[in-house]
């Protein structure tokens, strides 16, 4: 069954969030890396697509005082090259980083991926770390919510009908803080089977700053602020980690699926964070 | 998939059953049911509305009583589709009600689903998690619905 599908491109937010408002079965058309594919395959019909591509408001990178702002429409690309996130906000480049494949990476967008919301994907858990707050824009207004509210079930997220990701904004990160993302995949460009997502600052032997969120593992990141407020101050040895990333395990709620057992995502997520822990005090990704 | 799940009500077994084999009082406790019709005895057809993110489907079930032992055990055949026949789902399942102690009744149910078609692309994992929060949903709504009913 086919039927004819509207398309606009308008060239400012507020024509978009108009389109959107008046027509519940009209979708906003980014990257396409994902929406295109779900229409070939059945699994989505809009009766418009409303393409964000001309919106300038919704481009680049800027930098607010100590953090950025980062246009919905940024692809992977843009973030994963941008060496002006470093520091703690590396957990974000380096999570743009490892998305599927160079063409997705070209084609694909932050806020195209964060507003469909799968579970395994790798922003997630890097803008949960992070502590970003994602800009929403509706036909009513403009709203903030913090990364972990905006994602809230199986691909559902705080997104209203009719309303859009306008900007991910990545706040200031504390002095000497790094990020890293750390995946498990099944190959290189798969989704995540498991990932991690850790910001750390360390004075001197001690933690002083940590942020832990775990990716793939359950219908959103699993972020515990006991685990962390256990390792901060301490120096972060191997039982102490271990123990934490148990923690997080239990707290998981892994699907079965091809990737890997529920089971098999639990054992590794102590591995993964030991790992990801130990990069991030080294520097980061190498 | 095999879905397997079990819940208690504070009522006695005869009012659970009495409450669960009917189809008027049942269904809709049935989460995104908007319809239903008696096609026979021991058949019926429903219309349940699913959404899991951007994915919407409505589907169009027949339901077939195959086995009825009062008052703990029905096994069914549910047969349908969605979306014109973009997908097709064949469901095998199993009710049994068991008395426990106090008067309250354990409802435990097991269903071997099949889906194939366009939502057969869509991830097993994730779906079994949807159908499991549906299955709570339907637990919830339905425990009240009959609590309230023994209450009166």
């Amino acid at each position: 069954m086919t039927r004819a599908m509207g398309f606009h491109a308008p060239v400012t937010l507020d024509e978009a969030t108009a389109l959107l408002a008046a027509d519940a079965d009209a979708r906003c058309l980014a990257g396409g890396a994902t929406l295109v594919a779900m229409m070939n395959a059945g699994l989505v019909e809009p009766s418009t697509l409303v393409s964000l591509r001309h919106i300038d408001a919704l481009r680049g990178i800027e930098p607010v005082g100590d953090g950025f702002r980062i246009g919905a429409m940024t692809t992977h690309r843009e973030t994963a090259s941008d060496a002006r996130l470093d520091g703690g906000h590396a957990a974000v480049r380096e999570a743009a980083a490892v998305i599927a494949n160079p063409a997705v990476r070209n084609m694909g967008t932050m806020g195209g991926s964060i507003a469909f919301a799968d579970p395994a994907a790798d922003y997630p858990p890097a803008l949960v770390a992070i502590e970003a707050e994602i800009e929403i824009a509706g036909a009513d207004g403009r709203r903030r919510v913090t990364a972990a509210d905006f994602f809230t079930d199986w691909y559902e997220t705080a997104l209203a009908p009719g309303e859009i990701v306008a900007a991910i904004h990545l706040p200031a990160m504390p002095a000497g803080a790094r990020g890293t993302y750390h995946k498990l995949a099944r190959v290189a460009g798969d989704f995540a089977t498991a990932s991690v997502a850790v910001v750390l600052a360390m004075a001197g032997d001690s933690c002083c700053h940590l942020r832990i969120a775990i990716g793939g593992c359950g219908p959103t990141p699993v972020r515990l602020a006991e685990v962390e407020t256990r390792l901060i101050g301490g120096e972060l040895d191997a039982p102490a980690v271990r123990e934490a990333g148990e923690m997080l395990a239990r707290a998981a709620d892994p699907v079965d699926d091809a990737r890997a057992s529920a089971d098999y995502r639990r054992l590794v997520i102590p591995r993964l964070l030991a790992r990801a822990i130990e990069r991030a005090r080294a520097g980061g990704a190498s | 998939m095999r879905i397997e799940q079990s819940f208690t009500i504070a009522a006695p077994r005869e009012r659970v059953w009495r409450a669960i084999t009917d189809p008027a009082r049942m269904a809709p406790c049935i989460p995104g049911c908007d319809a239903i019709e008696i096609t026979g005895s021991g058949r019926y057809r429903i219309r349940v509305a699913v959404a899991m993110g951007p994915v919407k489907a409505t589907f169009n079930l027949d339901v077939e009583v195959t086995e009825e032992t009062p008052p703990g055990f029905v096994a069914s055949i549910t047969r349908g589709e969605e979306g014109t026949r973009a997908s097709v789902l064949t469901a095998h399942s199993e009710l049994h009600l068991a008395a426990i102690d106090g008067g309250a009744t354990e409802v435990r149910y097991i269903s071997e689903i099949s889906i194939v078609g366009r939502l057969g692309r869509f991830g097993l994992g994730v779906m079994k998690k949807k159908a499991a929060s549906l299955g709570d949903a339907f637990a919830q709504s339905f425990r009240a619905r009959v609590e309230a009913e023994a209450a009166a």
